[in-house]
């Protein structure tokens, strides 16, 4: 093994991977922080971002900077169905029972998934289950060279979009009314309640903001990718899932660092190994991970499970 | 295109009805395959594919004194749905033959079970060794990598290509199109610099690629779906790679240049099934495909296209009074169906499918001809 | 509290055990029932109708039944969200596939060995790992799932990969061969119903009281004198045995496997027959897996919106039965007037504990 310059491509190729994993961790770790609860749907709620870009795309033939506005509505709206079908009726058993109750945070669990099956499965009636393809004009494919290094120019607007996306959080969750509500809320929903905050209105914008997130992630990495299909959320959906809970459940930035850590591992990995084994590394790494640091490398305190 | 799909079938059903009316028996045909699930989309091609076929065989009257239906089951891709349809299948004494899976490990699924209860079974796609082995009860029409990988090793060698690295799809099909094309290449003098298999669902190529790029082999030789394929092209091309792409015949799909654009270009394969044949036969497939359906066929569809009609053939030769029994030796003794794959003969002992390929490559956004090396 | 056994006093009519019909006589009639549907009115049926469809499908419940069950144990009992079943089923299944294929062993030693190598790899699992909590514990137990999927479709040396294994003997006993669908049922119906009984004793007893205990707070019960590590480490060996033996049950009833049997969908599949049973109910997680199984066949009919309405139906279930169709708080009285063995009563009529 030689640390040559193709040993440098693999570690910026395992980055690339790593933004697109971290791209939809961020908005499934800020959902998950708000409920305690895995959204299955996430993944669909990016495909849904991606078809309706491409739609857009393919019916009006907009500027690219116009579809992002239009795929956030789309996700914002689709966040605040998602909440009000799969999430909310779980929420009519106020009793401390029910809210202690592992039966309902596993119901939860599962009608998000039952609403991922059907939401997808809908999406390939209207769509098809082939891949379709995104306009030449639209693609972020572009070889960018720096220095002896190849990357794609998608990969610069995918990591770029990572920055911001997550300093706006950041300065939501931390400058702002809101982002304080969303924080005690995601700390304590019945401590939250009893201070008089609208519990029911901030996980509602959770939803919308973390769904926003999620579309605009489907989008871009739609056009990085060079195709979409109804089932292009479910792979990156796992690995964002796996990255989340590597970084401690609670911290945005952790999951992030994590995601590109994933990304870099399966791509060394590949190095290494033939590419068929590269998830071995992957999850043994989450494990071990997992063994040394039980509340994942930036989590803290014990969680009253 | 669903709903195309779904109109088709009523028109069809309907179609057939009124053209045989006075049919005294009804032999149906199952056909399992993925609707639904992650693999539909192979599914609805066959779907497609075989209702055009078996439109064209009820009206051309092959059958007198009875009409063929097709009855499709969702298998989801997924064996233990497999396991149940053949049952379903076998419980229905309608049914004489099936067709179908798709992917090998759920074709075997349900092969045991037609093997053991004696239904005939032809799969259009089902490439695993050990498939036709099963039992005397099962066929394929699709060509083996042990056939293609040697041919395109011959072509590879021919254009003066000494050192190949292979990425095949961890599957039972990428497991034989390696093992095909290796020895293939090895035999005629060629290195093989590297293999390097992916696990299914994999999209991203680049470590691949970085990797293999590193040995500097003088093609690289793509034994995967066109949807990959596609992915792995415009990859290559990101990363500045040139190096030369042949590949297997189930890249063929005018999908894959659709996704993969000018990254494609040069891309070589052999396949058995060309929209450019002239051969009238094909010509008309192409064209009601494409009227139906709005796009060009592809290897699968014209795999599926082929079995349905092989089937088809087998039991106008078996007569209106077929069984499973008579359906199977009729399959069996298939020699020269004039498809639009070429012509398929099963070979009497091993029931493997012999083809002519053509060699093809993608030139100036199409998939044309290569005559030569 | 869910989990507490509703006080026979205050439970509607119906649900109440009726004076005259109680004890002994009660609890024989629904054991009797139970087996009488599952030996007499299922092989009836598929004797009757003559269709093997029916009786693949009988299979494949019966099969799933002790998935969901011992899933059910581990998660529902125990509280410790495993997402990564399957691996534990694949592993049983290739164990009694690699074991009666390579070295020609009959079913007698297949079946337990298969078995005992996945409670094995589940105790190997447990070690580290039982020391995580909640979703920690669930992620981890995804990325072992994926893990051995990865090694199973991988190596090929070992495994023949994605080839998969075929050829694998029928269920055989003593020079019987359950080569008919009929037989080959009955066979599986007998480990499934010894299965589920076993995991009742194990649930509906003290022992289960203690691992709700611990799912409830494990600090709690830790404070209490039960030591949580351990019976947590059990609690996950028994789940992965019984999935081992399910796992050799399908190698030897399919003949054919391959690691597309054991997706991470299959897991998730497990975990929503469970879910929609009934979280920590064993007569819940019986009827989820039946329920689970029998649904998408029953919706063939329709067509290409199968999925869909699959997936609306589950949703449904949910939403409108969130503990699950035979929640844990009635399942466990019914287990107690039904099954046990009657209880102590305490002055006033109340009955307490297992016996």
């Amino acid at each position: 093994m030689v640390f040559d310059v193709f040993f440098l491509q693999q570690v910026i190729n395992g980055l690339s991977i790593g933004c697109v994993y971290a791209l939809m961790a961020i908005g499934f770790t800020l959902i998950f922080g708000v409920l305690n609860v895995v959204n299955f749907a996430h993944g669909e709620v990016y495909t849904i971002g991606a078809f309706v870009g491409l739609m857009v795309i393919t019916a009006l033939a907009p500027p690219l900077l116009a579809v992002v506005p239009l795929v956030l509505a789309v996700g914002a709206v689709s966040g605040v169905g998602l909440e009000r079908i799969a999430f909310r009726p779980f929420r009519r058993f106020t009793d401390e029972a029910s809210q202690k109750s592992r039966a309902m945070r596993e119901a939860t669990l599962l009608s998000s998934l039952a609403v991922s099956i059907v939401t997808r499965e809908i999406m390939m009636h209207i769509f098809g289950g082939d891949m379709q393809g995104i306009p030449s004009g639209y693609l972020l494919q572009q070889p960018v060279a720096i220095g002896p290094i190849m990357v794609a120019s998608g990969s610069l607007v995918i990591f770029a979009t990572s920055a911001v996306m997550l300093g706006a959080l950041q300065f939501l969750l931390y400058r702002t009314q809101t982002g304080l509500g969303i924080r005690a809320v995601s700390n304590n929903q019945l401590g939250a309640r009893y201070v008089g905050i609208n519990t029911d209105r901030t996980i509602v914008t959770t939803f919308a903001v973390g769904s926003m997130l999620g579309a605009t992630a489907g989008i871009l990495v739609g056009l990085y990718d060079g195709a979409i299909s109804p089932h292009m959320g479910f792979a990156p959906g796992v690995k964002a899932f796996v990255a989340m809970v590597m970084g401690g459940l609670s911290s945005i930035p952790g999951a992030v660092a994590c995601a590109l850590l994933l990304g870099v591992s399966e791509s060394i990995a590949t190095e290494f190994l033939s590419s068929g084994w590269k998830d071995l590394i992957t999850y043994s790494l989450l494990v071990i991970t997992l063994v040394f640091f039980p509340q994942g490398l930036f989590g803290h305190g014990r969680e009253r499970a | 295109m669903r709903k195309n799909a779904i109109l088709g079938a009523v028109l069809g059903a309907m179609l057939a009805t009124t053209a045989v009316q006075a049919a005294d028996r009804e032999i149906v045909i199952g056909y399992q395959a993925p609707l639904s699930g992650d693999r539909s989309q192979y599914g609805e091609m066959f779907r497609n594919a075989a209702q055009i076929k078996l439109e064209e065989f009820n009206a051309s009257g092959k059958l007198a004194g009875a009409k063929v239906a097709i009855t499709f089951e969702d298998s989801k891709d997924d064996p233990k749905e497999a396991r149940n349809i053949a049952h379903k299948f076998l419980d229905n004494s309608k049914i004489v033959g099936v067709i179908g899976d798709f992917s090998s490990t759920v074709s075997m699924a349900a092969g045991e079970i037609y093997a053991a209860e004696k239904m005939p079974q032809l799969s259009q796609t089902a490439s695993h060794p050990d498939f036709t082995k099963l039992s005397p009860w099962q066929f394929r029409n699709i060509t083996t990598q042990a056939f293609e990988g040697p041919y395109n090793a011959d072509w590879i060698i021919a254009a003066g290509k000494k050192t190949a690295a292979v990425i095949y799809i961890q599957n039972d099909w990428g497991i034989s199109a390696l093992d095909g094309f290796v020895s293939g290449f090895k035999a005629k003098g060629g290195k093989i610099t590297a293999t390097e298999a992916f696990n299914p669902g994999n999209r991203d190529f680049r470590s691949i690629l970085t990797k293999v790029a590193r040995q500097k082999p003088d093609v690289i030789y793509l034994a995967m779906f066109y949807e990959e394929g596609a992915a792995f092209a415009q990859q290559r091309e990101q990363l500045g790679i040139k190096i030369p792409l042949y590949g297997t015949s189930s890249l063929y799909s005018p999908k894959l240049i659709e996704l993969g654009r000018e990254s494609v270009e040069g891309l070589h394969l052999a396949t058995t099934f060309t929209p450019d044949n002239p051969d009238p036969a094909v010509q008309t497939f192409v064209k009601e495909y494409a009227a139906r359906f709005k796009s060009e066929p592809g290897m699968f569809a014209a795999q599926a296209y082929d079995a349905v009609g092989i089937m088809l053939d087998a039991v106008a030769k078996a007569g209106p009074s077929v069984t499973r029994e008579s359906l199977r030796d009729a399959l069996a003794a298939t020699t020269g169906y004039p498809g639009v794959t070429g012509a398929t003969s099963f070979d009497p002992v091993t029931r493997e499918p012999a083809k002519a390929l053509a060699k093809m490559m993608v030139k100036d956004g199409r998939f044309q001809v290569v005559t030569g090396p | 509290m869910d989990v507490n056994v509703p006080d026979a006093r205050l439970m509607p009519a119906t649900l109440a055990p009726p004076a005259a019909f109680s004890g002994r006589g009660r609890r024989f009639a629904w054991t009797l029932l139970l087996l009488a549907v599952a030996f007499g009115a299922v092989p009836a049926a598929i004797v009757g109708t003559g269709s093997s469809y029916l009786a693949q499908i009988a299979i494949t419940t019966m099969i799933f039944v002790i998935l969901s069950a011992s899933l059910n144990h581990v998660t529902g009992t125990a509280g410790l969200l495993s997402i990564g079943h399957a691996a534990f089923y694949g592993i049983g299944a290739y164990a009694a596939a690699l074991l009666s294929t390579k070295l020609g062993l009959p079913f007698i030693v297949t079946l337990p060995a298969a078995g005992l190598i996945a409670a094995l790899f589940g105790f190997l699992v447990a070690l580290p790992t039982m020391r995580l909590v909640s979703i920690y514990f669930a992620v981890a137990t995804l990325g072992i799932g994926e893990m051995i999927y990865v090694i199973l479709l991988n190596w090929v040396d070992f495994t023949r990969g994605p080839m998969g294994i075929r050829g694998i003997p029928p269920i055989e006993l003593f020079g019987w061969q359950a080569d008919t669908l009929l037989s080959r049922y009955l066979a599986v119906a007998v480990i499934a119903v010894a299965c589920v009984w076993v995991l009742h004793r194990l649930t509906h007893s003290y022992y289960g009281n203690a691992l709700r205990a611990l799912r409830e707070d494990d600090q709690c019960a830790d404070s209490m004198g039960i030591n949580v590590e351990r019976l947590k480490i059990e609690s996950f060996v028994v789940a992965t045995f019984f999935a081992g033996i399910a796992g050799a049950l399908l190698a030897h009833t399919s003949a054919y496997i391959a690691p597309d049997n054991f997706r991470f969908m299959e897991s998730i599949l497990i975990l929503a027959m469970v879910v929609v049973g009934g979280l920590g109910s064993l007569p819940g997680a019986v009827v989820g897996a039946l329920f689970m199984i029998v649904l998408p066949e029953a919706l063939r009919d329709i067509g290409d919106y199968r999925m869909i309405a699959v997936g609306a139906t589950m949703f449904l279930s949910i939403l409108l039965l969130p503990k699950g169709m035979l929640a844990e708080g009635t399942a466990l009285g019914f287990v107690r007037r039904s099954f046990s063995r009657g209880w102590a009563t305490i002055a006033g009529g109340t009955p307490v504990g297992w016996k």
